[in-house]
């Protein structure tokens, strides 16, 4: 998860890139449709990191030696459900 | 009135004497007299009362007890504040400020002095959490806390959050909605505290402290600080210093979201990003997944059409060109281009042929000329030159030498006859030669007459006396010579015997007194010649 997150934000950009670059003409013909495919793996993975979900809180507490650890969990107790 | 109160009213005695007799009255002691007005006093104000007067005197003493006096513009009155309501006081009393205390009027018997024990005070006009409030404003301001470049940017796309704040307050239940909805991916960690009271202000800040500092390990970004709205007072914890001083020193970006939209309190001012309300802070920490999936969706759209858009233009393109007519009629284009290339082959031909012809007009003179320069011929003719004048050389050498050999020949013969040897024997040469000229003229005509000469050794004989027997005798006749030998000879008219065989080379001389010179006649093969002397 944390080397998907990392590259959301780069994802996106690469993505504003691509379109950008087909949409302005610069691009060779071959080269467009090289990048239609770039893109099109580029929106999958967006579009897995926004899937994934997280359900609960983590609670954390003091611990022994004056530091935090993880002591629980906290139920969700929301009735609503993310928007799609 | 009390009773006692009115024996304070009774008039004078009517006796104006200074010196008249006091009353009746047993007189009272000071402390007596003390202790009744203070138990009239308490008796008049059971109860709390509530005054409003201007500081001055404020002495805040080491032991925690303010000292001060309360005054308007006709009275004034001592008061004291206990420590341990006085520490309860949220802002800073000073001299001028005018307040509104509430307390119990006594005496202070010791001195006998009214006194105000005052238990609350606040600040006249602006509350007390008012000012407590502008005046840590300005203190923190100026020591650059709420300072813009000192704020941290947020984080776009968090992978965890951190949230504090009251586990039970509807705060938290706003704040994981909106992180639920807006982007489920993040984790969310939350450490619980107390929001408001006496020691809020220390639990949040320790609570931020500690989260601070576990950050990095929980892949926390971001920490949201977040209460629900309530009174000034129910907030105060978020306005207090010690709290001020723990988001300012935290390393992580702190998004406080605390009350309403209106409340905005110091922990908003320190913070890196102040949200009006805790849903607020949570949609401030996280971005928008719905947002983003539009976003993704438009630009694969985006992405698609852009493309379908190149093909089609590149199709168009293509469709042009096969319609043209190097498509439709490939070989018109061809044809064109074969005759001209015909045309273009003969031009060319036909140039290069009177180019051709111009340059070898050009070329021969010049290539005679070049012929002429050949170097074989070159050397010919060096050649040849060099024979032709090795030949004057050599002819002029030999000329010259012949002209000198001549020369030197000449020179030689001149030498030769220059030389007084030579010119003797050219001189003995012509004088023979006249000479013989002469005898010839002179004898030939006698000896046609018969007479004959004869020499003896070429000396003409004379005399019978030169000649002995056996000399050798050469006769020259009119038409040739004889040659004999002596058989005698005498002298006169007759002869004499002959003597003995004649020699040949000396001949003695005759006799003294006659001596004739005989030349010797040498004998050359041959014989004499004319020319022999």
């Amino acid at each position: 998860m944390a080397e998907k997150k990392m590259t959301f934000e780069q994802a996106m950009d690469n993505l504003e890139q691509i379109v950008a670059g087909i949409e302005g003409g610069e691009t060779s013909l071959e080269e467009s449709i090289e990048k239609y495919a770039e893109g099109t793996e580029l929106i999958k993975q967006c579009r897995a990191i926004l899937d994934a979900a997280e359900k609960k809180i983590r609670l954390l507490a003091r611990d022994e030696a004056g530091g935090l650890k993880v002591a629980g969990e906290l139920e969700d107790d929301s009735a609503d459900a993310p928007p799609a | 009135m009390c009773p006692e109160w009115s024996t304070f009213f009774d008039e004078p005695p009517a006796a104006d004497a200074p010196d008249a007799q006091p009353s009746d009255q047993t007189p009272l002691s000071v402390s007596a007299l003390v202790a009744s007005v203070k138990h009239a006093l308490n008796e008049a104000f059971p109860r709390r009362v509530t005054v409003v007067g201007e500081l001055s005197n404020f002495k805040h003493h080491s032991s925690g007890h303010m000292y001060f006096r309360l005054k308007d513009t006709g009275a004034a009155m001592d008061a004291a504040m206990f420590r341990a309501r006085a520490a309860k006081l949220k802002f800073a009393p000073a001299d001028g400020l005018e307040v509104v205390v509430e307390g119990r009027v006594d005496v202070y018997e010791t001195r006998g002095q009214l006194q105000l024990y005052v238990e609350r005070m606040t600040p006249r006009g602006a509350g007390a959490l008012e000012l407590a409030f502008r005046q840590l404003c300005d203190k923190l301001r100026a020591e650059g806390l709420f300072d813009p470049a000192a704020k941290k940017p947020i984080p776009r796309v968090p992978r965890a959050v951190g949230v504090i704040t009251s586990p039970t307050g509807a705060a938290l239940r706003d704040i994981r909605r909106t992180l639920q909805g807006r982007w489920p991916a993040a984790r969310v960690y939350l450490l619980g505290t107390l929001v408001q009271g006496e020691s809020a202000a220390e639990d949040v800040a320790r609570a931020l402290s500690l989260l601070d500092a576990s950050a990095s390990g929980l892949g926390i970004e971001t920490i949201i600080l977040s209460r629900g709205g309530g009174s000034l007072e129910d907030l105060w914890a978020f306005n207090e210093e010690v709290l001020a001083r723990a988001i300012f020193a935290c390393a992580t970006p702190v998004i406080s979201g605390v009350g309403h939209e209106t409340d905005v309190t110091i922990a908003d001012m320190v913070a890196d990003c102040r949200a009006a309300t805790p849903t607020a802070a949570a949609a401030r920490a996280v971005p928008d997944a719905a947002e983003l999936h539009q976003h993704l969706a438009a630009l694969g759209t985006g992405l698609h059409r852009a493309v379908a858009e190149r093909v089609r233009s590149g199709r168009k393109a293509l469709d042009g060109v096969l319609r043209s007519a190097v498509f439709r009629d490939p070989a018109s284009r061809l044809r064109a281009q074969m005759q001209r290339a015909d045309e273009l082959s003969h031009r060319m031909a036909s140039a290069l042929r009177g180019r051709l012809a111009t340059a070898a007009r050009r070329l021969s003179p010049a290539s005679n000329r070049l012929a002429g320069l050949h170097p074989a011929r070159l050397c010919e003719r060096a050649r040849a030159s060099l024979d032709r004048t090795a030949r004057r050389m050599a002819w002029a050498l030999g000329d010259r030498s012949k002209r000198a050999g001549d020369r030197l020949t000449n020179l030689a013969i001149r030498m030769r006859t220059g030389h007084p040897a030579h010119r003797v024997v050219l001189a003995r040469q012509r004088l023979a030669g006249l000479a013989r000229q002469l005898e010839a003229m002179s004898y030939r005509s006698v000896l046609a007459r018969g007479f004959s000469v004869t020499r003896k050794r070429r000396a003409i004989l004379q005399s019978a006396g030169d000649v002995q027997a056996g000399d050798l005798l050469h006769t020259e006749l009119a038409d040739g010579t004889v040659d004999s030998r002596v058989t005698g000879a005498a002298d006169g008219p007759g002869s004499k015997p002959p003597s003995s065989a004649g020699e040949e080379g000396h001949g003695p001389p005759t006799g003294p007194e006659e001596k004739k010179t005989v030349r010797k006649r040498r004998r050359r093969p041959g014989g004499p010649t004319l020319f022999d002397v």
